[in-house]
């Protein structure tokens, strides 16, 4: 048997062909997402969930109806991609002339609800679907055996990319197409109804999702999962290839499929991480991407008045004063259980908003820093011995040190490029989590002893412990305090404000943003160890991304950019879990639900609405916070 | 520096080149120290890129720049701010979610030392209060000092702008347009702040309203299709055929 660098080729030429196969998957997907962002600058987040409803689709139409294959390799795409269209029409017009990032909200929070739907109907698990008779068996090409369907799916996604691409850059349609992205006015004018082709343009990309889905059907499980990791993989590939060339995300697709075949063969280990590891050294290399030309969109003109100002210091201290009794004093009415969650995800919820509310750098990875924070500190706790605040000041550290790793990255692209990083490191990190010794696995570390504090305070005591957590959330959210008023918190605004224009009066906006990313990395460390110790255990649950999609969540729902906000939506997200428990997967359907919510009704979340009520009521000039920069999106020279 | 006259801003075959097209060509100039000069040309004539290249807001494809004598070809944006080399912009730019007052106030905290300043309040530094409060008073914003400066009027801002950057007081003051969009009465009042900010810096502005620059500019370069033209005082730049012919053909075109 040959061997190619002490891999059997056999092997060698297998993952490679595998990697061949999800770099088609890789390539339909992320060159969807591009032509759905070139016309509509939105970065679809349920393209995962939409790639899913095809295999699943697929495999109902199947099992429930006795449609084949074939069939539904043409119904699936045209339903998913009918449907969608009403949610352009519905949902995403609303979105065209605000931030970016509110399509990106509104899209996740449809995802979620579909894969929640999803799970709750057909359960979590896996499905197999048979290959289609006509695809059935293989050829042996000498070196390697090439099972048919295979083959198919490559060829398929090839002639599929290859002709996007052609209907795009070679044809009169795709000339209209693109002259619309440059200038939808001047095409108007020329009488093309640009709303009709920005609805039809949405159904095409997602019925090129379905379309993969269909075709993935065979090959993967179909699961109500199956798209929601993929799509990560599929961002860092966005990331990596620039969205701004049709032919960089289907080259670049395939490439990162090779890449990572190759790494199975060679060093299996890595073979999960290696796209994110790719995508870093890009940042580092070429920040706009390998395909990218330009680094960002032209910058939105703030409107006007959108601002909290700040209460006097008089009254915050009052505020908080009032606070700090009312949590000391929740036990008796309250569990105490609950509060010490609520307080933990309160924190961490404040510390995302440190840099998704001021400094208007939305992560959609904060998981990462709880997650990691969490195992350290309870390696720290149980396998080292340490005491409580040591361990937890080691989880702190560690989430300050990954902060500073993926900050100093991720700050070189912002808006939704931002986002998208900072979701493909955390995802590297869950890897990392899931396949490291030290975590535990699926099991997670368990029985993290609670120890005594400073030597003398027993924390397995319940009233020590509620009385600790306390101290760490009132410390943690005072200092959030003091860093928004302080000087430093007012350059951060600025900058979030005008980036150019802070730079101009000579700040290094990049620095202050890394450090605002760090401080935020380790408060959600702070909270992630305590929890740790609270909870006795570090988890999965706390790295994997819906953990990232839950603080978003918190934030959003109760008022970005405000005080108080995050701490009202943890609150409120946490006693939903609670109480709603017994409804399984539905919870995650209703925050999807509240996200939709969020994005299109109130965008200020709870207190900023009340704070714009109170505004109103009194008239003095609103001057409440909204959640992002409403732009009026600039024309782009 | 051939003539061993240190300019405080001087390119030296300056290019900037947009996939193929060169909006600024090979551009030689030179900012006089404590001058104020303009920059005048048709649409599209490179000036604003000039400035931006200037500035470090664009990379020049080639050519060098000079800063009281040193090459400063390769420094970021806000190094140059810290050379004291600060500008506006064409399209006025303020931070709308601050007040008129923290805008002006976020200008002086650098210079204080204040900006790392991580947990401490403004409100407990006197000294960025009542210069904040001067220079409030001196562009007439006083009454404004709690409005968010984005619902401030077109011409407010481009005064607060104003305000803003000469809080940095600067030795070299780069205006791009600063009466763009004004009405008849703002122009007169931003044109005296000007000329008093000028008093002891040197001034380089992009202005097409030609009365101002009559009333302003000591020196005057005429910058066409991404080259210099022209470049001296008022009388001698406007009576010669060849700008005139420059203005006209695009008035034309
Ligand atoms: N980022 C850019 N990408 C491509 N072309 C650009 C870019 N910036 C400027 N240009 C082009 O360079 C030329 C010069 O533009 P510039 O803005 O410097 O002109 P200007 O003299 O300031 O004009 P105006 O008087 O209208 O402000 C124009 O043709 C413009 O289209
Ligand atoms: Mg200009």
């Amino acid at each position: 048997m040959t061997t190619i660098l002490g891999v059997p080729s056999a092997v060698l030429y297998g993952q490679l062909l595998l990697g061949l196969i999800n770099g088609a998957f890789y390539a339909m997907l992320s060159l969807g997402l591009a032509v759905i962002f070139g016309m509509m600058n939105i970065v679809n987040f349920a393209h995962g969930a939409q790639y899913m409803i095809g295999a699943m689709g697929a495999w109902l139409l199947l099992n429930y109806l006795g449609v084949g294959y074939w069939w539904a390799l043409i119904l699936a795409p045209l339903i998913v991609g009918a449907i969608s269209i009403v949610i352009e029409v519905l949902l995403l017009r609303r979105l065209y002339k605000l931030d970016h990032l509110y399509g990106m909200l509104l899209t996740f929070g449809l995802a979620l609800m579909v894969q929640g739907a999803f799970s709750n109907w057909f359960g979590s698990s896996g499905q197999p679907y048979t290959i289609p008779q006509a695809l059935m068996g293989g050829r042996n090409l000498g070196f390697m055996f090439l099972p048919n369907y295979r083959a198919w799916v490559i060829v398929t996604s090839v002639v599929i990319c290859l002709g996007t691409w052609y209907v795009i850059e070679r044809t009169k349609l795709g000339a209209y197409l693109r002259a619309a992205t440059e200038n939808p006015m001047l095409v108007q004018a020329f009488g093309i109804r640009v709303p009709r082709m920005i609805t039809l343009t949405y159904g095409a990309g997602v019925a090129l999702a379905a379309l993969a889905g269909v075709l993935a059907a065979p090959v993967y499980q179909v699961s109500p999962l199956m798209g929601a990791d993929l799509l990560i993989v599929v961002f860092a590939v966005v990331v990596i290839g620039g969205m701004g060339s049709i032919m960089g995300a289907i080259v670049t697709g395939f490439l990162v499929g090779i890449v990572e075949g190759l790494t199975k063969a060679f060093y299996p280990e890595a073979s999960t991480t290696v796209v994110f590891v790719v995508m870093a050294v890009v940042l580092l290399i070429r920040p706009a991407g390998l395909f990218g030309s330009k680094l960002e969109a032209a910058q939105g003109q703030p409107q006007s008045g959108l601002s909290a100002t700040a209460p006097s210091m008089r009254t915050q201290t009052l505020i908080f004063l009032a606070l700090a009794c009312c949590l000391a004093a929740a036990p008796l009415v309250v569990y105490p259980g609950f509060m010490m969650k609520a307080m933990i995800f309160a924190l961490f919820a404040c510390a995302f908003n440190l840099v998704a509310g001021y400094g208007r750098l939305v992560s959609f990875g904060h998981s990462m820093f709880l997650g990691s924070a969490g195992y350290v500190c309870g390696h720290a706790a149980k396998i080292w011995g340490l005491s409580p605040e040591l361990a937890i000041l080691a989880g702190t550290a560690t989430a300050a040190m990954l902060g500073l790793v993926t900050g100093w990255l991720a700050i070189r692209r912002s808006g939704i490029y931002f986002a998208m990083v900072t979701l493909a490191f955390a995802q590297m990190v869950y890897f990392v989590a899931l396949q490291a010794r030290f975590t535990g696995g699926e099991d997670g570390l368990q029985a993290v002893p609670r120890g005594m504090l400073f030597g003398l305070i027993d924390l397995s005591q319940p009233a020590n412990l509620y009385g600790f957590v306390l101290v760490i959330f009132l410390g943690g959210f005072f200092l959030i305090m003091r860093l928004v008023g302080s000087p430093f918190g007012r350059v951060l605004k600025a900058i979030s404000d005008h980036d150019v224009r802070a730079q101009s009066l000579g700040f290094e906006t990049n620095r202050y943003k890394l450090v605002a990313f760090v401080l935020s990395a380790a408060l959600a460390g702070l909270a992630g160890s305590t929890k740790a110790i609270v909870s006795q255990l570090a988890s999965l649950t706390d790295v994997h991304w819906s953990m990232s999609g839950e603080v978003l969540l918190m934030t959003f729902l109760g008022g970005v950019g405000t005080l108080y906000g995050p701490l009202v939506g943890a609150f409120i997200v946490v006693a939903m879990q609670n109480y709603l428990a017994a409804f399984g997967q539905w919870v995650t359907v209703i925050h999807g639900l509240i996200f939709v919510l969020c994005v299109l009704a109130f965008r200020r979340g709870i207190v900023g609405e009340l704070i714009e009520l109170w505004h109103r009521l009194r008239r003095t000039p609103p001057a409440a916070s909204a959640a992002l920069r409403e732009v009026v999106v600039a024309p782009q020279e | 520096m051939t003539d061993g006259a240190v300019y405080a801003l001087e390119t030296r075959d300056l290019s900037r080149e947009f996939g193929g097209f060169f909006a600024v060509n090979g551009v030689n100039f030179r900012l006089a120290r404590n001058s104020m000069h303009a920059v005048i040309g048709p649409n599209g004539a490179g000036k604003t890129t000039l400035f931006n290249l200037l500035t470090k807001f664009l990379p020049p494809s080639a050519g060098m720049i000079l800063h009281d004598g040193q090459d400063v070809t390769r420094l970021s944006m806000p190094a140059m701010a810290k050379r004291s080399v600060v500008r506006s912009f064409q399209i006025s730019a303020v931070f709308a979610g601050l007040t008129v007052r923290e805008n002006i106030e976020l200008a002086l905290l650098r210079e204080h030392g204040l900006a790392w300043n991580l947990l401490g309040r403004i409100a407990h530094h006197r000294r960025v209060l009542e210069r904040a409060d001067a220079l409030l008073e001196r562009f007439g914003l006083t009454d404004y000092a709690g409005t968010m400066a984005g619902s401030l009027s077109y011409g407010r801002k481009r005064v607060l702008e104003l305000a803003t950057t000469l809080a940095l007081e600067p030795s070299v003051l780069l205006l791009d347009e600063p009466m763009a969009g004004l009405g008849h009465e703002d122009i007169g009042r931003v044109t005296q702040l000007i000329r008093e900010a000028g008093k002891g810096r040197t001034v380089l502005l992009v202005e097409h309203n030609m009365n101002v620059v009559a009333e302003l500019a000591d020196t005057i370069t005429v910058m066409v299709r991404g080259e210099v033209l022209a470049q001296g005082s008022y009388a001698e730049v406007s009576s010669r055929a060849d700008v005139m012919a420059a203005y006209t053909g695009q008035a034309h075109e």
